[in-house]
């Protein structure tokens, strides 16, 4: 069905208080959070390539209003996002609609609507001295030895000018106490960076939590090649309980605190 | 409940990125990087990212207010104005224009910053006016 009618219908009939989608503003392709008020601005609707966690938004309203009723216009990732701030409780599925956005061709549709669709280009130094974005976590551990890896991932980390725009710009990050902001593991006020904890933190709390989105990434004005750091610790998570973050609405492995642990131990060395 | 979102540009520094203000019922909630900025290119600094926070700060200064015994109070902007005119006319008179020196900000526009230059020149007569993000 056409994407405005669907959006305009879910809000006449009030199945939405409001529908996040994307308007093109000065030029700019924005977020926009229509309503039933202003049902025609949604004759705007746009897709847009630009990606804004959109997840992200409808967390702030839900916090403001926690019976609003919010549309969403959701490609995979936003899908993904979704399912994970259901399991743990940031967003209630039963307020949330979804118009699912064909963000990835496949042999059944060959268009698409995502940033993604073409790979991202290495330059040559960073090839040599850094982390390819392109390389996966599994060719990236076969090829270097582990000095090496300590050191490419280094000269990145390095980079870094501690703006938290990763944690900031992330769907998924959505704890009111972080621990990047806490002074006895990050000394506040101090530059640079101190590496490698300041990303090991964040890559720990991302382990079983991020759903590959890229957003942290697209975000990082050091081009630290983060998507690759996180892949990496949830590929340990997958590995060990078979735990795909975002996949389904399953109860995370990790949301175990203060409850009894059911979970059947198994070995580290992965 | 209401959302909007308003492109505009950062006022930290003379960069210019372009910044999203996330506006929930008319009160600026978020600020993220404007992805099509062509300066920026949907990345920002610590600065940027947390802009929102002085605009919706409680020591934000919303009127004029005017030193009195030591104290100072809210006047009106005439009274200011007035007050800060007659005491830099007193001060150039006994001392010479260049006991004043101007210091301008990122936070008002490239026009103001202008207007601001002119008056230390032209009005005040000394050429001692710098900028904050001269970087």
């Amino acid at each position: 069905m056409d994407m405005v009618k669907a959006a305009k219908e879910l809000l006449l009939q009030d199945r939405v208080d409001i529908f996040l989608g994307y308007h093109k503003l000065d030029g700019h392709q924005i977020p926009h959070g229509f309503t039933k008020a202003r049902v025609a601005d949604l004759d705007q609707l746009e897709i847009s390539l630009n990606r804004y966690p959109l997840e992200k938004i409808a967390c702030d309203l839900a916090q403001k209003d926690p019976t609003l009723k919010i549309g969403i216009l959701a490609r995979d990732c936003s899908q993904r996002a979704l399912n994970l701030l259901y399991t743990w409780d940031q967003l209630n599925p039963e307020n949330i609609e979804t118009l699912t956005v064909n963000c990835c061709p496949s042999s059944l549709s060959t268009h698409g609507d995502c940033s993604y669709l073409k790979p991202k280009t290495t330059g040559e130094y960073k090839k040599a001295h850094g982390i390819d974005y392109n390389d996966s976590p599994k060719d990236f551990m076969a090829e270097h030895d582990s000095q090496d890896r300590l050191s490419r991932w280094m000269y990145e980390f390095q980079k870094c000018i501690k703006c938290y725009g990763c944690r900031n710009v992330c769907p998924v990050c959505f704890c009111k106490e972080c621990s990047l902001e806490h002074p006895n593991l990050v000394e506040p006020g101090v530059l640079p960076a101190e590496v490698p904890i300041f990303h090991l933190i964040r890559a720990t709390h991302m382990a079983g939590r991020c759903i590959d989105c890229g957003l942290c990434e697209d975000a990082c004005p050091a081009h630290i090649p983060l998507r690759m750091l996180y892949r990496e610790v949830n590929d340990a998570v997958s590995d060990i309980f078979g735990y795909v973050p975002g996949d389904h609405i399953e109860k995370s492995p990790f949301s175990i605190i203060g409850k009894t642990v059911e979970l059947t131990p198994a070995p580290m060395d992965v | 409940m209401d959302c909007e979102f308003v492109p505009s540009v950062c006022s930290y520094c003379g960069t210019g990125c372009g910044v999203l203000f996330e506006v929930i019922d008319g009160r600026i909630n978020r600020t993220l990087p404007l992805k099509s900025h062509p300066v920026n290119q949907g990345k920002l600094c610590i600065k940027g990212w947390n802009l929102h926070e002085y605009i919706n700060s409680y020591m934000r200064l919303k009127g004029p207010l005017v030193r009195e015994n030591g104290r100072l109070e809210k006047a009106t902007w005439d009274e200011a104005v007035n007050q800060a005119a007659r005491r830099f006319t007193r001060i150039k008179e006994e001392h010479g224009p260049d006991s004043i020196g101007v210091l301008v900000s990122a936070k008002i526009t490239n026009e103001e910053n202008y207007l601001a230059q002119k008056l230390t020149r032209a009005v005040i007569g000394t050429n001692n006016v710098d900028h904050c993000a001269r970087l």
